[in-house]
């Protein structure tokens, strides 16, 4: 690095615009850029900024972390916890066989609503220990292949859900969609059922632009072992919207997914009857299945812990900016006051 | 013997060779350099000087007269004499500053980074999936947190150039080593983690498993990820923000800009099909941006991040304020001009004066004599004149 400074420099007042030099000279043009002399604001904390900051986020965060709160207050969810239930007490010992056998998986569980639900009232059904976010698990899909039928062989990423024995290619292929969860619920109430709408549960952007519209499933759990649900062949993918939904992998371990919504309400103290088929193998891996009802508010659904972080965070704030204020006044130092500079503070210190 | 000249020069306030060959020249400097074991610097224009030049720690050139040969071998060039002033105690002293900040800040914002992406894979049975899309840990070190420090490295300044001249013994915070000691790094290291903590915990916790907007939707990877990669961008930025105290329209434009970019990155990202975007595909026109929460995630986790930081740097500004802190407030409420025998005299203070030999003797006389001055004619008012002994 080589700094030219062509402009004067005796320990002095004002910047470089001495005398017009007398011989040919070769100093550089001046620009504000070169000479590091832009207008700049240079801003300093001093008590009163450091206050009001302090004060400011404590203002605006408090009533942000109970708008929060009571936003998730409102919410009501049911969560109903199944999978050890819905076994026959005989079977408990040895859930795997009994999960992979074929024997009527009918269930009967009952909900009891806490408070009224206003519709409409969302149908979850929750996984636990069910890594979804797996690497291999995450990767194993074929985005092409679900677009348009013409690259239906496109099953490279897919290994080893990529081919029906000796049958072309499965589609959709990948260990995502073979993983299909396929519990299926019915709800009533006092004997008249409830309907529960399954449309519009995806994203538009996956029905219109991930999944085709020409694009049928085919040899679909074909590869030999059945890992979830099977799919309606004449249906094509981008109205198959459990798969959607599906495939959307989840970032957590413990997830819920989008099952359907019932456009009724729901009133306080209701036993809700859900007829559920048990299905869905997660007894290999300890996993644990568990059914939600919940409504929703602007913040989505329960989860007081937004509102808890805003309101700690501006109570924070408030207890600096108070402690601030009274270190200020307590042991006040003047702005600008020389006796802070190191030559005057004596020895040892910078 | 040679021991016995360095150990009678140390003790000396400056010492002449004469005569001496060039390679001479450069025993002297390695003398000095290795005996004392301080960082020596070498000025020279000449072709003898070159020996020199390269053995000291930092050698300048001089161009002019004699060539370019010893601009040719050195660390930095100069075309007079008299600018080894400004050399040192104004870009020596702004170049040590901005050399340590931008090192400590990019080990900051890289700890903050990867540390989430560490921390991730406890909940994905550590198979190595990333939380965040390919593209965001391209763009991360490429263009959006690397031109704010670009412009910190290159603009920054604690106080101005004159106010450097006037005050030389500002320049001892870089020989003192107080902006580089290991308190500060791993200060800085520190504030890495905690960040990098804040930012995967809070977006944890706020996405659990429920639905993060009113039409009952779930989260997915891409949301999480795209929010918790937002809340990284805004509390890096805003943490050079607070770090930085000379802002000009470029600082401005970069940190600000580097923000803006990485919303219309993911805007633009998101429409490109998803053969390129994948799970990215529209996810900040249709999941996110629409979603309360994404931007209640983002102020938050951004001052949460910050507020330690802040706290920090206000309790140090109050209790302990360094020397720059000190003239910059005195410059930002013009006490220098409104009290100049104040400012003249820390002036004279700042500078150090020499305390032995011929020098100091005659600057005592000096100094006497003024003082009589002083006195016999305490009522008038004193021209402005300097009074440093020697420039």
């Amino acid at each position: 690095m080589s700094s030219h400074t062509a402009s004067s420099s005796n320990g002095g007042n004002g910047s470089g615009d001495s005398g017009v030099p007398k011989r040919n000279s070769k100093r550089p043009k001046y620009s504000k850029f070169t000479q590091q002399e832009l207008p700049a604001c240079k801003p300093i904390l001093t008590p009163r900024w450091v206050v009001s900051t302090f004060m400011l986020i404590a203002i605006v965060f408090i009533p942000i972390g109970i708008a929060c709160l009571i936003g998730s207050r409102d919410v009501v969810e049911v969560v109903e916890r199944y999978e050890t239930e819905c076994i026959p007490v005989l079977n408990r010992t040895n859930t795997v066989q009994f999960i992979q056998s074929d024997a009527d998986k009918t269930c009967n569980i009952s909900m009891t609503i806490p408070k009224r639900m206003k519709q409409p009232i969302y149908v979850y059904y929750q996984l636990d220990n069910f890594y979804q976010n797996h690497r291999r698990y995450v990767k194993s899909r074929s985005d092409e292949q679900l677009k348009s039928a013409s690259k239906e062989n496109d099953t490279s990423a897919c290994k080893p859900e990529d081919i029906a024995n000796g049958r072309g290619a499965i589609v959709p292929c990948g260990l995502i969609a073979w993983s299909l969860f396929n519990d299926t619920y019915s709800f009533s109430r006092q004997n008249q059922s409830l309907t529960v709408n399954k449309k519009g549960i995806a994203w538009k952007s996956d029905k219109q632009k991930r999944f085709g519209k020409n694009v049928f499933p085919k040899n679909f759990q074909g590869g030999g072992l059945v890992g979830g649900a099977t799919l309606n062949e004449s249906i094509p993918l981008n109205e198959q919207e459990d798969l959607m939904v599906w495939m959307r992998t989840a970032a957590l371990p413990t997830f819920r997914k989008l099952y359907g919504k019932i456009e009724v309400d729901l009133e306080e103290k209701e036993v809700i009857n859900v007829t559920l088929m048990n299905y869905y193998n997660t007894y290999s891996f300890n996993g644990k299945k568990k059914l939600v009802l919940s409504t929703t508010s602007w913040i989505g659904g329960r989860n007081d812990f937004l509102g808890i972080a805003y309101l700690t965070v501006g109570m924070i704030s408030f207890a600096l900016s108070m402690g601030f204020t009274i270190v200020y006044f307590v042991k006040p130092r003047r702005l600008g006051d020389p006796t802070f500079l190191s030559w005057n503070r004596g020895p040892g210190s910078h | 013997m040679k021991h016995q000249l360095l150990a009678l020069a140390v003790v000396c306030a400056s010492v002449i060779c004469c005569r001496v060959s060039p390679k001479q020249k450069a025993l002297v400097t390695r003398l000095v350099k290795e005996g004392t074991g301080k960082t020596t610097l070498a000025i020279g224009d000449g072709a003898n000087d070159v020996g020199m030049i390269q053995e000291a720690d930092i050698g300048v050139g001089i161009s002019g007269v004699e060539g370019m040969q010893a601009v040719m071998a050195s660390d930095f060039s100069i075309s007079q004499f008299r600018f080894l002033e400004r050399l040192l105690v104004v870009h020596g002293h702004w170049c040590y500053k901005r050399i340590a900040q931008m090192i400590c800040y990019f080990f900051y914002k890289n700890i903050a980074f990867g540390l989430t992406l560490f921390y991730f894979e406890a909940f994905t049975a550590f198979s190595g999936q990333s939380v965040y899309n390919d593209w965001y840990m391209l763009l991360f070190n490429v263009i959006l947190t690397s031109l704010p420090v670009i412009s910190l490295g290159v603009f920054e300044q604690d106080v101005s150039s004159e106010v450097c001249l006037q005050f030389p013994a500002l320049y001892q915070q870089g020989p003192k080593n107080l902006f580089f000691d290991w308190y500060r790094i791993l200060g800085w290291m520190g504030n890495g983690l905690y960040t990098s903590l804040v930012i995967f915990i809070l977006n944890i916790m706020i996405f659990y498993n429920q639905a993060f907007r009113a039409e009952g939707q779930t989260a997915d990877m891409a949301a999480m990820g795209a929010t918790m990669f937002s809340c990284i961008i805004t509390a890096v930025n805003c943490q050079i923000a607070l770090t930085m105290s000379h802002f000009t329209w470029i600082q401005h434009l970069f940190v600000w800009g580097s923000v803006t970019t990485w919303y219309l990155f993911l805007l633009l990202f998101g429409m490109l099909p998803p053969y390129y975007s994948e799970d990215a595909h529209k996810i900040l026109v249709e999941a996110l941006g629409p979603a309360p929460i994404y931007w209640c995630t983002i102020l938050l986790v951004t001052v949460a991040c910050n507020l330690p930081y802040l706290a920090h740097i206000s309790f140090q500004r109050c209790f302990n304020p360094m020397d720059h802190h000190i003239i910059q407030e005195i410059k930002y409420y013009k006490k220098d001009v409104e009290d100049q025998h104040m400012w003249r005299r820390e002036r004279s203070k700042a500078r150090q004066e020499t305390k032995i030999g011929f020098t100091a003797r005659v600057d005592a006389k000096i100094r006497q004599l003024k003082g009589k001055l002083q006195r016999r004619s305490s009522t008038l008012i004193l021209p402005n004149c300097m009074p440093s002994p020697c420039q």
